[in-house]
Parts: C-alpha cells; structure tokens; sequence
C-alpha cells in the first residue's frame, strides 16, 4: 500500500471539463493503464483518488496534481508511463511519484500556485506599468459593493476582502503575465480576480481580455519554503 | 497535428458562455480524426438530441466506429445545440459544425439523422437551419449534404418525408458500403438518388408519389419511374457475430446518460406484445454468442476503462446464454472492480441470486411490467405474464431481502374496461399484502415500498393495434385519476404510490407516428414558432403544436382517434419490414377477442419473417 502522486497538464479544447469530469477521466485512465489502483469496499468499489486542486472549467493546466492510493510495488516513472500510453488528446502525465510515509495528502498541502495569463489588449495597452500599479498597492480588495447570489430570500454582500498578501509575485513575461498566488484554506486568490484588477488601472478596459489562463505549478510550503508537490 | 492545439470552432469567450462547453468541443477518448482530404466522403452523424442523450446510444456508436473503419470515409458526430448555445449561435450567427472536425455541416457529403423518436422532430429542423441547410430537400443545392435519416422512425417516415432524401429502412450495419460506393462513382445528386433506391432498405421518398381520398384517407403512394421499387424491404444483419460491433466506443468526458460499456446480446425479441413497435420492426430474434460478448466485453473494457457494464437488447432474460454470460462477467468484474448494471430481468431464481451479487439489495428496486392490470387485458395485449408470475416473484424477492417494487402499465389500452384499470390499485394491494404474509414483523426492515407508473397508450405502425383508436386526452385524464382514486382507497395506499406520464405530449406522439406526408407543414409551423426539444417537458408546448396543425390545415384527430379498417392503406405500407399485413390483422382480431399468440420460441405464428432465413426462424 502507498500513495503515488500524479502530476498531469492538460491543454487545448480539454480545458472545458469540470471537475468531476477529470475524476472520472483519470479513474478510467487509471482503469486502462493497468496500475494497481486501491479500490473501496462496498457494492460499487471506487478508486481511492483525490485532486490536489479543482481545475475550473476553461482553465488549462502544466502542474496539476491528484494522490491514487495503489496496492502494487509501481515505481513512480512505471506509473507515468503507464498512464501516458492510454492518454487521450490534450491530457499528459508530466511526473509521478511514490510519497513518503506521513507526506500529507496534496489537497491539504497545498500553499501557493504559478499561473500564466494570456490576453488580448489594445495597442497601448502598458502591461508592465498596469502590474507595477497594482503591485504599489497596499491594499486590493474584492468584492466591493458586490452582492452575493441569492441568499435565503434577500441578498447578501459578500465581505470585501483584501488578496494583496495573497499576490506573491506578479510579472511580464514574453508570454503573457505571471502571477505566484497564494492558495489554501487560509488565503485563496483566484488568478481571474487578480487580472479583474488590474484593469482598474486601465484606461482602456474594454479592449483587455484575458484569453488564456495556464496553472503552471502548485506549491506546497516546506520548510517555510514553497516547493512543488512533488518535490 | 498537435492535438492539443486543435481548434475549437468556438471562441474561448463563447465556450466559456455556455453550460456546458464539453459538448461542443469533441476530442473524447476513441475518436476518430482523419484528413478530411484524403477521404472521399464526410460523413456527418447527428443525434437529434442533447450531447448526453445521444452520446448514450449504442446505434450511434456501432456507425460511427462501422462508418470509420472505412479508409475512404470520414464520420463525425453532431448533436443539438442546447437552448443556450441555440441563442448564442443564432445571435453571433455561427455556422453548426461537426465535434471531430469543428467544420461546418453544410461542407459534409451526408448529414445523417438517427430517429429515435417523435419527439425530436423540430429538432431536426434546427439542425438543418444552424446548418443553413433550406427544409425541404427539393429547396437544397447540388452540393449540399446528402440528407438521411435511420432509426426506428424511419418506420413511418412520411411526416418527415419532405425534409430528408433518404431514409435508410433497417439495420445499419449492411448498407453503408454500397451506399458510399455508388456515392463515390455518381456523378450528380439525381443520380446517386435514381440509383440508391435500388439499393434495399432505401427509400428515396422524391421518387414516389401520393394522393388522398376525400375522407383523408391515403389513396395510393406510387412510385414516379419504373425501376424504383414499389416496396422497400427492411435491410438486416444475418449473423450478428460476423457484423461489426464497436469495440472502442467513443467515452464522453462529460456524464451522459449511460456511462458504460454496452454488450447488445441480440437483436429483435421473441414476445409478440401487441403494442410494441421494436418487438415486430427488429423481427427476427438473433443472437450473439457468448463467446463473442465476452470477446467484446474484454475488449471495450480494456479500450475504455469504462467501470460499469450493463447487457442491452430488447428482452435479456430470453437471450439463451444468459447464465453463462453472467458467470464469465460476475466473475471478471469481480476481479477487475468493474460494476455490473442488470437491464430489467424477468424475477425468478436465477435473476435475484445474479442480483444478489451485484447489488445492494437494500437500494434497489425490483421491476416488473405487467403494462396492464387485468388477467384478461394482458391476454388482449399479448403480454405473457401472468399475476402467478408477478406475485411469485415478489414473494421471492422479499424474502430475499428487497422491500421495493416497481411496476409499469398503460392506460388507453384497446378494450380497456374500468375493470381492467381498477386492477392496477387490486394488483398492487397483493403485492403489500404479500410482503407482510411473507416477512414477519421483526424482519422488516423500512417499509414496503410499491411504486406503480402509467403512461399513455400510443398506437403505432407494424404492431396489431396500427387499427386501434387511440384515447381522447380527457379520457387519458379521466382513467388516470380514476387510477389514482382507485389506488388512494387501497387499505395499503400509504405503501404504494402511483404516478402518470403527460398525456399531451403522447398525443403528439400519437399524430407523427401514423402521420403522413401532409404533416411535414406542421412541423415547419411549430418548428418556427420555438419548438424545440419537445421531448423536454420543460420546453414542450401542447398549445404549440395545436395552432401548427390548425395553421397548416390539418384535422389531427382523423390521424389518431378513429379505427382503421382491413383494407385501409396505409401510409407507412411501402415498408415491408418482414411481417405481414395479414398478420397484423389477425392479431388484432385475436387481441378483440383476448386470444394469445405464443411466442417465438415456443412456436411459430408464421408472421413472414421467415423470408429473412436467420435468426429464430431457421434455428427452432
Ligand atoms: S417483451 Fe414485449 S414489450 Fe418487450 S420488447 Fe418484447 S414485444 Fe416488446
Ligand atoms: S416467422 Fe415465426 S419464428 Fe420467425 S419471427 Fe415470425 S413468428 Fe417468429
């Protein structure tokens, strides 16, 4: 018995599944590869898989990660191979590997993400200084003067919360912007809301799309460091 | 090609718009990408419903891996676009395209239809529009897709007659190839049309002509030249085992219906009920080996990773080899943690120890269809189970451990006497009655739970009652709350609940499915007026419909509501789908008189099938 970590991208038209839909993609990837999943007991015995991080719909993936317990001795490249030669278009293996002993499961290690956005923009749109702006700031809060859905018959606003501490990091790169936020039960910033933002400091907001948004890595925190879930 | 940078033919910001953007996006597991230019005919394969509806559909899934085995043909799949992206595709008008290439419909050599039921018929239209393909196929161009429509509906196609070029009658596993063969080597539209209703099983419904009597009646149908046939004879596989089966069934990302490997065990059915269209259209029974399911149970599981199997045909627990199946697949999915879904099986010993194993007999229901309450209407509509049979089985079944009954029947039912109604409440009385003779108090476990559910007769082609009136909708009314009352003064009413289907939406069924050619008017008439999805009952609109048929004319009621006679022809008559006309009326004569036809296996009633020289027919 042990747990294998799988670390999968997923890019393309696939971005469009929910959450369940990858569970039930990677059981039945799991099924074809032949690895000695775990199974529960019970009349519809089910793998015993966990997501470290729910991919929302539309968004793509380099470093996604899900725990599989497993009954065999696989190794952790066996496992990668395994799944890669029944994967479908759009869908990789990156990495694999068997945890330590007491290694918490990745749903509940997870601390920070990197994430990639691409976007359209007008001509003179500054990125760099649009980023710098929001960078300057003490204080960037959400939710303000938002209302939340329908809650019991009257509506709600949902608190206004400040995701500044949450934005570890934030550049240009030479594809798009990359942001290192925090994530976890403590601090949760959405990539989305952290673009959402910026275009506060545009002149030209109507023109700015975000096109494309990548999870590049998930982090764990270790040693009052981040390091990958694998890793 | 890097697939994953295939292109959708929707923008990341329309996809992301929708409710489910999955549906519109292709790439599942097991898909077929060819090079639309090294084939020579483009298949486009639609399910005129909901991704998830027909994505569940084993027929759809036999074409689409027969269709590319082909080197020279390219089929991709098309289903509805839901009411969300309708809007989204009219607004930004976007052309509809197929899931595999994401091109434009209208660029296929074929768009083909499967017609599973009437209720999908506006949903053609749609199809063809957001294609903009025109309706009517006398409208559309030389290089416009060939337009053609399977399935069961194709057993009365007229209603839809006008909008299609071909229907292809039968099984589609023997006609393709010839098919895209003569496609292949025509060299215009006419011709391929002339000449492809020479083929059997197609009807070319431009070739032939029609007139009415006065009374509305059909008064011939003929065909416009002299080498097109004037009957088109079903086409069928002989030996199941030597045809093709989809062995790497595209698996959706998304839930559909049925999440599960499929074993068909066979075609057709031995029981002859009086009221079943699939029973006599599908005749003769044939099945397949049990050596070659559990070749194909082993490879669809190893292609798919599919964690759940279920058996499918019309009536499982008469395929001969079911016992023997089951061991081998018990004993598999045990093994691999694979779940095994049991079709309903007929209740006795055998069917609740496979139950037992596979299920947990706490949540499950055990299920029978009696379809009608009555001893003597089950005689009439020649369904061969008797209350013994019913009461026994549940006896057994609570006493191993079940406390949960379904049970299904039709109201409308020709002949039908308050009696036979009232029987439905008696029959399910006996059942709750039964379980508290049978399970002593301290063994049970929850209550007993019985759950009857009515829906409404329709009368359909190929069966005995195409002669039958069908019920007015205030009668529908009046005997299912009759029904209801009957149940609701049981002594046991608190452990028995009972519900009935709408009963407008099987008017409408009721209309298209002995329709004819006149009807195609009104389905334009609806069609323009929002239908769509009508077998949704939240989009369905009886009103809807009504003003269409009033607006094109047409007294409905003449289609539904009056007996035919013997020697009234029928729109649907050019179909020679192996049963005799004669047949069919004598069974009707044996349903007004409550006499009992056996079945298949018992004996043969000389229905005609015996033409066809497979299946049953030669192996009793
Ligand atoms: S058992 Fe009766 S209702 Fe069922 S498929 Fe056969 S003929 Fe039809
Ligand atoms: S010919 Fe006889 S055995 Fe064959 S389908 Fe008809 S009734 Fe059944």
């Amino acid at each position: 018995m042990a747990v294998a970590r799988i670390k999968f991208s997923r890019l393309g038209p696939v971005r469009y599944l929910g959450h369940l839909d990858m569970l039930r993609y990677f059981q039945k990837a799991v099924m074809r590869s032949g690895i000695s999943a775990k199974y529960s007991e019970g009349f519809h015995p089910h793998q015993l898989m966990s997501f470290a991080y729910p991919l929302g719909v539309g968004m793509e993936t380099k470093g996604d990660y899900f725990d599989l317990e497993i009954t065999g001795a696989e190794s952790g490249d066996e496992i990668r191979d395994r799944m890669n030669a029944v994967m479908n278009e759009g869908m990789k293996v990156v990495e694999a590997a068997i945890m330590p002993e007491g290694e918490p499961a990745a749903m509940a290690a997870v601390a920070a993400a990197d994430y990639l956005v691409e976007y359209e923009s007008g001509k003179d749109t500054d990125m760099a200084f649009l980023i710098g702006e929001l960078m300057k700031q003490d204080e960037v809060f959400i939710n303000e003067g938002e209302e939340e859905a329908e809650h019991k018959g009257g509506k709600k606003k949902k608190a206004p919360k400040d995701i500044r501490p949450g934005i570890l990091e934030m550049r240009m790169t030479e594809d798009g912007i990359f942001m290192k936020l925090k994530s976890g039960s403590a601090m949760n910033v959405r990539p989305a809301d952290v673009f959402e933002r910026l275009l506060k400091f545009s002149p030209d907001q109507t023109a700015l799309k975000a096109s494309r948004l990548i999870r590049l890595e998930i982090y764990k925190e270790k040693d009052n460091t981040l390091c990958p879930l694998i890793g | 090609m890097d697939v994953s940078e295939r292109k959708t033919a929707l923008s990341h910001e329309i996809l992301m718009k929708a409710e489910k953007p999955a549906r519109y996006t292709g790439g599942e597991l097991n898909t077929v990408i060819k090079e639309a230019d090294r084939v020579k005919v483009r298949f486009c394969l639609c399910f005129p419903d909901v991704y998830e509806i027909g994505m569940s559909h084993l027929g759809l899934q036999i074409l689409y891996g027969l269709m590319n085995s082909y080197e020279d043909v390219w089929c991709e799949r098309l289903f509805s676009p839901w009411t969300d992206m309708d809007r989204i595709m009219r607004d930004e008008k976007i052309e509809l395209f197929a899931l595999e290439s994401q091109e434009p419909v209208k660029d296929f050599d074929f768009l083909g239809f499967t017609l599973q039921y009437e209720m999908c018929y506006a949903n053609i239209l749609q199809i063809l529009e957001l294609s903009g393909l025109k309706f009517l196929a006398k409208d559309r161009k030389e290089d416009d897709p060939i337009v053609i429509g399977g399935g069961p509906c194709t057993y009365n196609p007229e209603p839809l007659a006008d909008f299609f070029d071909i229907f292809y009658i039968g099984e589609g596993e023997t006609k393709y190839r010839e098919l895209f063969d003569l496609y292949e080597s025509s060299s215009s539209k006419a011709e391929f049309l002339r000449n492809a209703s020479h083929i059997e099983g197609m009807y070319v419904p431009s070739l032939y002509e029609v007139d009415y009597n006065d009374d509305g009646t059909l008064k011939y149908m003929r065909p416009k030249y002299e080498d097109v046939p004037v009957k088109v004879r079903k086409t069928i596989v002989n030996d199941l085992n030597e045809c093709f089966y989809p062995e790497k069934p595209v698996v959706p990302f998304i839930r559909a219906a049925q999440d599960r490997a499929v074993l068909e065990v066979m075609r057709g059915c031995i029981r002859g009920c009086r009221f079943c269209q699939a029973g006599q259209i599908y005749k003769p029974v044939r099945e397949r080996s049990v050596e070659t399911l559990k070749k194909y149970a082993d490879a669809i599981l190893a292609n798919t990773g599919y964690e759940e199997i279920s058996l499918s045909s019309l009536s499982t627990s008469d395929y001969t080899g079911l016992q023997e199946l089951l061991e081998y697949l018990i004993d598999e999915c045990n093994r691999k943690k694979i779940n095994i879904s049991l079709p309903s099986l007929r209740i006795d010993a055998f069917s609740l120890d496979v139950m037992n194993k596979v299920q947990d007999v706490k949540k499950n229901s055990l299920t029978f269809a009696p379809e009608a309450g009555s001893q003597r209407m089950r005689n009439v509509i020649n369904k061969g189970l008797t209350e013994e049979d019913i009461l026994r089985g549940s006896k057994m079944a609570f006493e191993g451990g079940w406390n949960k009954v379904k049970l299904y029947f039709m109201l409308g039912l020709p002949f039908e006497e308050k009696e036979d109604i009232a029987a439905i409440g008696e029959l399910c009385e006996k059942i709750t009655e039964l379980y508290f003779d049978t399970v002593p108090k301290e063994k049970r476990q929850g209550r007993v739970e019985v759950s009857a559910s009515s829906s409404f007769f329709v009368p359909k082609p190929f069966t005995a009652f195409q002669y039958a009136p069908m019920d007015t909708m205030e009668s529908f009314l009046e005997k299912a709350s009759f029904c209801k009352k009957n149940v609701r003064s049981m002594h046991n009413q608190k452990s028995i609940r009972y519900q009935y289907h709408d009963a407008k939406t099987t008017i409408i069924e009721g209309i298209f499915a002995r329709g004819d050619r006149r009807l195609s008017a009104a389905i334009i008439n609806a069609y323009k007026a929002g239908a769509l999805y009508d077998a949704w009952t939240e989009s369905f609109s009886y009103e809807r419909w009504m003003k269409a048929f009033e607006d094109a004319g047409i007294a409905y009621g003449n289609y539904i509501f009056r007996e035919r006679t013997e020697d009234e022809l029928f729109p649907w008559d050019f179909i020679d789908c192996g049963v005799s006309k004669k047949w069919f009326y004598k069974e009707w004569q044996n349903a007004k008189e409550g006499k009992v036809t056996q079945n298949c296996r018992a004996g043969c009633s000389g229905c005609g099938c015996g033409t066809f020289q497979c299946g049953i027919c030669v192996s009793r």
